[in-house]
């Protein structure tokens, strides 16, 4: 960055103006216009924001997880007294991630910040990586997400390698040793691994969804001897002897209670912490916990440190978020991809969760407009168990339906709500007395929810959380 | 086997071939069949397995789509391993429903982006090449009149980047409503031939469109005589998912009318 640079300022200003402008019409959040307008002027704004001095820069990126692991990571770095930013309204593609650093810029275009914290989308991450040259880049892992957009799951994990391909010499890739895809990336000598060893949370092979990966050394079938979510677990090839890498940060032990609590103990470089309490839930939730530990550790934070951040983190948007709907509870997650659903629904299953399910399906281009990954979900195990009753909802409701009655659901228990208000009505109405009744939603379909909610006084827009 | 009451699925490619929840596809012809009094057995013929003799007593098959990498592994296995046996039961009147890439396996080829050829099981006569953009949308498909389908609009989607060509004579499937299709170009979408249809329609397929499984299913039943219920079943919470897929699909905006305005359909690119 030069000393004046007039471009780059006319272009923070333009990014401010339009977030102000945005906010203030009530067109939403603004979390991706003013970056639009600011890329427009200035196309090399985020290489030289990034370029900021003192500024760390932490991308994180992978299918599932994103939003909770950069949360983790920002509560880390406040305990460890660091000055730090992000996109917590979860815009994730490059003109998101433009927006946010834009907001995070003063008007002369220095970024006054110890750690800017950016989730970013799969697709997005190669780019993001050569424009803002990041210190620390978090791949957690590739499931099947969006079809329609992100196209087949190796596609998806070569553009995760291209990603760390494009790391400045010096970064740290923190890498997902339990997916293989992403456990065979190459991320040099300064690679960080984290992963999952308590074998109590082998779910006992590999989900109807998983995207088997093949040896990414010689083709083969890889044997799974655990298998903790998705195709995540412990494996090794047959055929070559590959095999998954020893992660250096590690969680040993996983003690999950209800849907919105666990206990783990993580071990690592320099000692551990444990057992540590984290309002989060599930083996997928354990290793974002890892993640974090693990690239704070890159950052230089201190176990302690890191044991004090996970004590205070609040979870994100709708990451299992309770909201009060008409002298009730309804408890909302985010399932966006059949591996997302899968892990909440073993998750609301486990927890055994009162009466009543809801489920919300949207088609929207957020959503991906392909919604056949529901017939990959294991939804058949609600058959023979599981609450009594199950609200489906969103512009994809019938389809829901048709999925339900083809896993083994009596018509009786299926209550067709298609919108927003009408599905909290039903859930609200049979929800057991103090306990909140669990739905699972697809993205868009969490934001009309969440907005029928704000509409009821009941919650806060989700773009000034945690901001 | 007259007045038996049973029938088995060959599934190829179960865990290599499941890419747009194919799984459906199965779901949905095991619950028709037991509507229809029948039972279906579901055998999976995969990479390690699939005899001649695991082929030969299977009533009909099913094939998924996959992604690219399964799709070269695959290939080898499909077209040496089983398809001599394959071959022999489709000539003899057992259906073949095939989806995305496993449609394309069923053509003379396959030829990459990369320009390599992967040889298909030449059942369909036509062949398939690497498209520069892929089609990605939900489609809408007019089913041809000779398939005798009780209800012949076909609903799906579709997410391919091949374009696949048809040897004069081979009938398409149908032609399209709304969406790309074989090529993105022609209006033809699918194949037939006999028993055997080829489809780019994933969604999955069957359970939106009940008249199609039940094809199958009397297809199968027809060759091996056996005895199954043939009228109208309840169908309403199909017809409902139907009905909420068409309306979306016709909501969009690709449309076959922009082609017949000179304009080319909007698609969107391959990332």
């Amino acid at each position: 960055m030069t000393r004046a640079d007039p471009r780059l300022r006319l272009a923070v200003l333009g990014g401010k103006a339009t977030a102000w402008a945005s906010r203030s019409l009530g067109m939403g959040g603004g979390t991706t216009l003013p970056g639009d307008v600011a890329r427009a002027i200035d196309p090399r704004i985020l290489r030289k924001l990034g370029a900021s001095p003192r500024l760390g820069i932490i991308l994180v990126t992978g299918t599932n997880g994103k939003t909770t692991t950069s949360a983790l990571l920002r509560q880390i770095a406040a305990a460890a007294g660091w000055r730090t930013g992000g996109n917590q309204s979860g815009s994730n593609l490059i003109y998101g991630l433009t927006a946010a650093t834009v907001a995070q810029a003063d008007l002369r275009g220095r970024m006054e910040l110890d750690w800017l914290v950016l989730e970013v989308d799969e697709l997005s991450a190669a780019l993001a990586a050569g424009e803002l040259r990041p210190g620390i880049l978090v791949v957690l892992n590739a499931f099947r997400d969006q079809l329609d957009r992100s196209f087949e799951v190796d596609q998806v994990a070569a553009r995760l390698g291209e990603a760390v391909a494009a790391l400045p010499e010096g970064a740290v890739a923190v890498l997902n040793s339990d997916d293989p895809r992403i456990a065979a990336l190459e991320g040099g000598p300064n690679a960080s691994h984290f992963g999952i060893e308590d074998r109590e949370l082998d779910r006992g092979g590999l989900p109807e969804s998983a995207d088997r990966p093949v040896c990414p050394r010689c083709g083969g079938s890889l044997r799974f001897d655990a298998v903790y979510y998705g195709q995540c677990g412990d494996y090794h090839c047959p055929a070559c002897g590959w095999s998954r890498p020893s992660p250096a940060v590690r969680v040993t032990r996983l003690l999950t209670a209800g849907l919105d609590h666990m206990e783990l103990n993580l071990a690592g470089p320099g000692g551990g912490a444990g057992p540590l309490p984290v309002p989060l839930a599930g083996a997928h939730n354990a290793a974002n916990v890892a993640a974090a530990a693990a690239a704070a550790l890159a950052m230089g934070a201190s176990w302690e440190q890191i044991r004090r951040g996970l004590e205070e983190f609040r979870p994100a948007f709708g990451r299992s978020q309770v909201v009060p709907w008409r002298q009730s509870q309804v408890r909302l997650l985010l399932a966006k991809n059949p591996a997302g659903m899968e892990a909440s629904l073993e998750t609301v299953l486990g927890a055994g969760s009162g009466p009543v399910l809801g489920l919300a399906l949207n088609d929207g281009i957020a959503d991906g407009t392909d919604i056949s990954w529901i017939w990959d979900v294991e939804f058949e195990r609600l058959a023979s168990g599981g609450p009594r009753w199950v609200v489906l909802s969103g512009r994809r409701a019938a389809e829901l339906e048709l999925r339900l009655r083809y896993a083994g659901l009596d018509g009786s228990r299926l209550l067709l709500r298609p919108g927003a208000e009408e599905a909290l009505d039903e859930l609200a109405a049979r929800a057991a007395p103090g306990l909140p009744a669990p739905a699972l939603l697809t993205y868009t379909a969490m934001l009309a929810w969440h907005r029928a909610v704000v509409g009821t006084g009941g919650a806060q827009p989700f773009w000034t959380e945690g901001g | 086997m007259t007045g038996s009451r049973s029938l088995r699925l060959g599934v190829l490619y179960p865990r290599e071939m499941n890419l747009y929840g194919d799984r459906g596809n199965v779901l949905a012809l095991v619950r028709r069949a037991a509507l229809r009094g029948v039972e279906l057995e579901v055998t999976t013929l995969g990479l390690d397995g699939g005899d001649p003799e695991e082929i030969q007593s299977c009533s009909g098959f099913l094939i998924g789509g996959g992604q690219d990498l399964d799709q070269l592994a695959l290939a080898h296995d499909l077209v040496t391993r089983k398809g001599p046996a394959l071959r022999e039961q489709v000539s003899s009147g057992a259906p073949l429903l095939a989806v995305c890439a496993g449609y394309q396996l069923l053509g003379d080829h396959y030829r990459t982006a990369a320009g390599d050829l992967i040889p298909g099981l030449g059942i369909l006569p036509m062949r398939t090449e690497a498209g520069r953009r892929r089609l990605v949308g939900n489609i809408l498909v007019a089913a041809s009149p000779g398939l005798g389908l009780a209800n012949p609009l076909l609903v799906g989607f579709e997410n391919h980047s091949g374009r696949t060509i048809l040897d004069p004579g081979l009938p398409p499937l149908g032609r399209v409503v709304r969406g790309g299709g074989n090529d993105g170009d022609s209006g033809a979408e699918g194949a037939v031939l006999g028993p055997v249809i080829g489809t780019y329609l994933h969604g999955p397929l069957l359970p939106k469109n009940p008249a199609l499984a039940d094809w199958w299913l009397f297809t199968a039943a027809d060759r091996t005589g056996t005895t199954i219920e043939r009228s109208q079943l309840d169908d309403t919470a199909e017809e409902a998912a139907r009905r909420e897929a068409i309306r979306i699909t016709l909501s969009g905006s690709r449309s076959r009318g922009y082609r017949l305005l000179g304009r080319r359909p909007r698609i969107r690119r391959t990332g």
